[in-house]
């Protein structure tokens, strides 16, 4: 059987927490669930063929951690969370709690543990099951299935890690400016050429905005540079979203990883932009360099405005590689025309 | 009081997800659910889905009329897989079966009876030239054997007279060279009950009937009965899971099932061809009933005709 997404790190989480908390006391649990409201577990637009499949997994999937060799506290922890999945389910008729044959003697030395004990909650928990005949007494311990996956599974990409997808660069690419400008400065002369002034072209002969092509580029960087603030608010929504377990260090490696990425792709730049004086002898290619220039000084202003967000971390971390080359990719994409341009 | 503590204060909607979840499962799930909306046009239970949440769900906590039909507590609940005999090449990798809920107080013969074979209703003969005396008697009538095999020892029908060892052949095979295979053992299917036998899960078994027509058996669970299960004995054995096969439709009106296909037909357009009793009739026979053209008819009964 396939596993119900998230489920498992879900329960390990909860199971996790109650472990932390130390005790075995239900109102400690009760308490846990409720922070994590995990009774909305079984939430969303279900039909009814695939919630039973659903509630019959998740009570698989809970009851194993019920069972030898866990430790006390989990069991004691995996018997309120299926006390808990029992009643949240929304199955009607309930779904049921499978109990192997094998395991049967044992449980019923952890019950006789919680007697001696005097954890009275649990023991009370587990008789609240049974009166409620919550339980399926099986031969084996899992419903044997046997269906090959037909689905194959998605992959589930995570949102930071690709690159956003700009249609509007893959459309207005650099070598369609450059086509775009040649054809442009041809236009101009041959209107030149046929007009009485020849240095400009009649004034009967303007019919289209002359600077259209600089227009068009930088509307494509403003575009540009929208997408990238935009995908940063989302991560940074996203951010305090997650990390609130998270301690603040996390957050301030980040910065420390963008600073790094942000002086590589300075370092970077800079190298490149020499290149591009270099070719300042092209007169044809006059114009061109000129908007890479207001270009360049477009495409530095981000770099220069999110440096200045973060504040400056000395410390170092561990995970703190993997951050930078995230962000370093990030970066990478962001000054693809200056970069481009450096080709010729 | 303790339910109380599980449950929200406030009136909840369980369609919907909300929105700032801290688990992993429901964030994930609102993707998919967000996909979905996006991708499907109309997102509703098809036809197939609906059939198989009734087959699933159409006997649970059904109670008999009749007090002694009443299951008692302790009875085993064994849930079989059995599946069909390859017809069709597309079925060789996920091989359809039905999934029957059987008690361990029936006796074998009742779980042969229950199960549902397309080779049993077969007509044999060929009948071009009189197309109104197809017979009646089917194969399962003519051909009344059966057998089980579970865990070395063959269950033969043996409840009519007609009915043959059809295991004796094996079983004489077996015996004939040392094979590897110890004692296998035939014995009386109507003396047993499911109780009395020992089993193992998930191991393949076999049913044999008709001679040839062979279906694997797959025990995939044993559980005791519970409340909340059909208590009515005379439901059982109870089909839960049924795969749909898709019918052949005539060539002619493609509206109606077929139920006769011809070969070497001179009137037809493709060798075999599938008709409907009527399209037959009007194509093949003239007014007064005499034949036209070549060909040779047979009944068909198709797969799908347990739908």
């Amino acid at each position: 059987m396939s596993a119900v997404p998230g489920l498992k790190e879900d329960c390990e989480e909860l199971l996790g927490a109650f472990q932390q908390a130390d005790t075995v006391r239900f109102e400690r649990f009760a308490e846990l669930w409720r922070e994590r409201r995990f009774h909305t577990v079984f939430y969303g637009r279900i039909r009814a063929l695939e919630r039973n499949k659903l509630t019959k997994k998740t009570l698989e999937l809970a009851q194993q951690y019920f069972l030898p060799p866990y430790s006390f506290q989990i069991r004691v922890g995996a018997l309120y969370l299926l006390y808990g999945l029992y009643n949240a389910q929304l199955c009607k008729p309930k779904q049921k709690i499978r109990i192997a044959l094998k395991d049967w003697p044992e449980i019923q030395k952890f019950q006789q543990d919680l007697l001696d004990s005097q954890h009275y909650d649990a023991a009370y928990i587990f008789r609240r099951l049974q009166l409620a005949r919550a339980f399926h007494f099986t031969a084996m311990p899992k419903l044997l299935t046997y269906r090959t996956k037909k689905k194959i599974e998605e992959n589930y990409f995570k949102e930071e890690f690709k690159d956003p997808s700009n249609r509007v660069n893959s459309l207005i690419t650099n070598d369609v400016l450059e086509e775009l400008m040649n054809i442009h400065d041809h236009y101009q002369k041959m209107k030149c050429v046929i007009s009485a002034d020849k240095s400009q072209p009649d004034k009967a002969l303007s019919l289209i905005k002359d600077d259209f092509v600089v227009n068009l580029k930088d509307m494509t960087l403003e575009h540009q540079e929208w997408q990238q603030n935009r995908m940063k608010l989302f991560q940074n929504a996203k951010e305090t979203d997650e990390t609130e377990n998270k301690k603040k260090e996390g957050a301030l490696l980040e910065s420390e990883g963008a600073e790094r990425a942000n002086a590589l792709a300075r370092i970077k730049y800079r190298s490149y932009s020499a290149v591009v004086e270099a070719s300042k002898s092209r007169r044809h290619r006059q114009v061109q360099l000129e908007s890479s220039e207001a270009g360049s000084s477009c495409g530095r202003s981000p770099i220069q405005s999110r440096k200045s967000s973060r504040r400056p971390q000395p410390a170092r971390r561990r995970g703190e590689m993997q951050v930078a080359k995230e962000t370093a990719a990030w970066h990478i994409g962001m000054p693809i025309i200056t970069e481009e341009n450096s080709d010729e | 009081s303790i339910d109380m503590l599980m449950s929200s204060e406030k009136e909840e909607d369980p369609d919907v997800i909300p929105e700032d979840s801290s688990l992993l499962t429901l964030r994930i799930r609102k993707k998919e659910l967000e996909r979905r909306e996006e991708t499907i046009i109309v997102d509703r239970a098809c036809r197939q889905e609906t059939l198989t949440y009734e087959m699933e769900s159409h006997a649970t906590g059904k109670r008999p009329d009749n007090p002694t039909d009443l299951i008692e507590e302790g009875e085993l609940l064994l849930t079989l897989n059995i599946f069909y005999p390859v017809i069709f090449q597309k079925h060789k990798d996920h091989k359809p079966y039905q999934t029957v809920l059987v008690l361990g107080s029936q006796k074998l013969t009742e779980l042969r009876d229950s199960i549902s074979c397309v080779s049993d209703l077969q007509i044999g003969g060929e009948f071009s030239s009189q197309p109104d005396q197809a017979p009646e008697h089917i194969s399962k009538d003519l051909y009344k054997s059966a057998f089980f095999y579970f865990e070395g020892i063959f269950y033969n029908d043996k409840r009519y007279p007609e009915c043959r060892d059809l295991s004796r052949t094996i079983i004489e095979w077996s015996e004939s060279h040392d094979r590897g295979y110890e004692n296998l053992q035939s014995v009386k299917m109507e003396d047993y009950v499911f109780n009395d036998l020992s089993l193992k899960i998930g191991f393949p078994y076999l049913y044999c009937h008709q001679g040839n027509c062979e279906h694997v058996i797959i025990i995939t669970d044993i559980r005791l009965i519970h409340h909340d299960d059909c208590l009515d004995r005379n439901l059982y054995p109870l089909l839960i899971k049924k795969h749909w096969l898709c019918t052949r439709k005539c060539f002619v009106c493609k509206m109606y099932t077929a139920r006769w296909v011809t070969n070497r037909d001179s009137l037809a357009p493709q060798d075999p061809c599938f008709f409907c009793d009527v399209c037959f009739r009007m194509l093949h026979y003239d007014a007064e009933g005499n034949k036209l053209g070549e060909f040779l008819a047979y009944p068909y009964v198709d797969p799908g005709i347990f739908n």
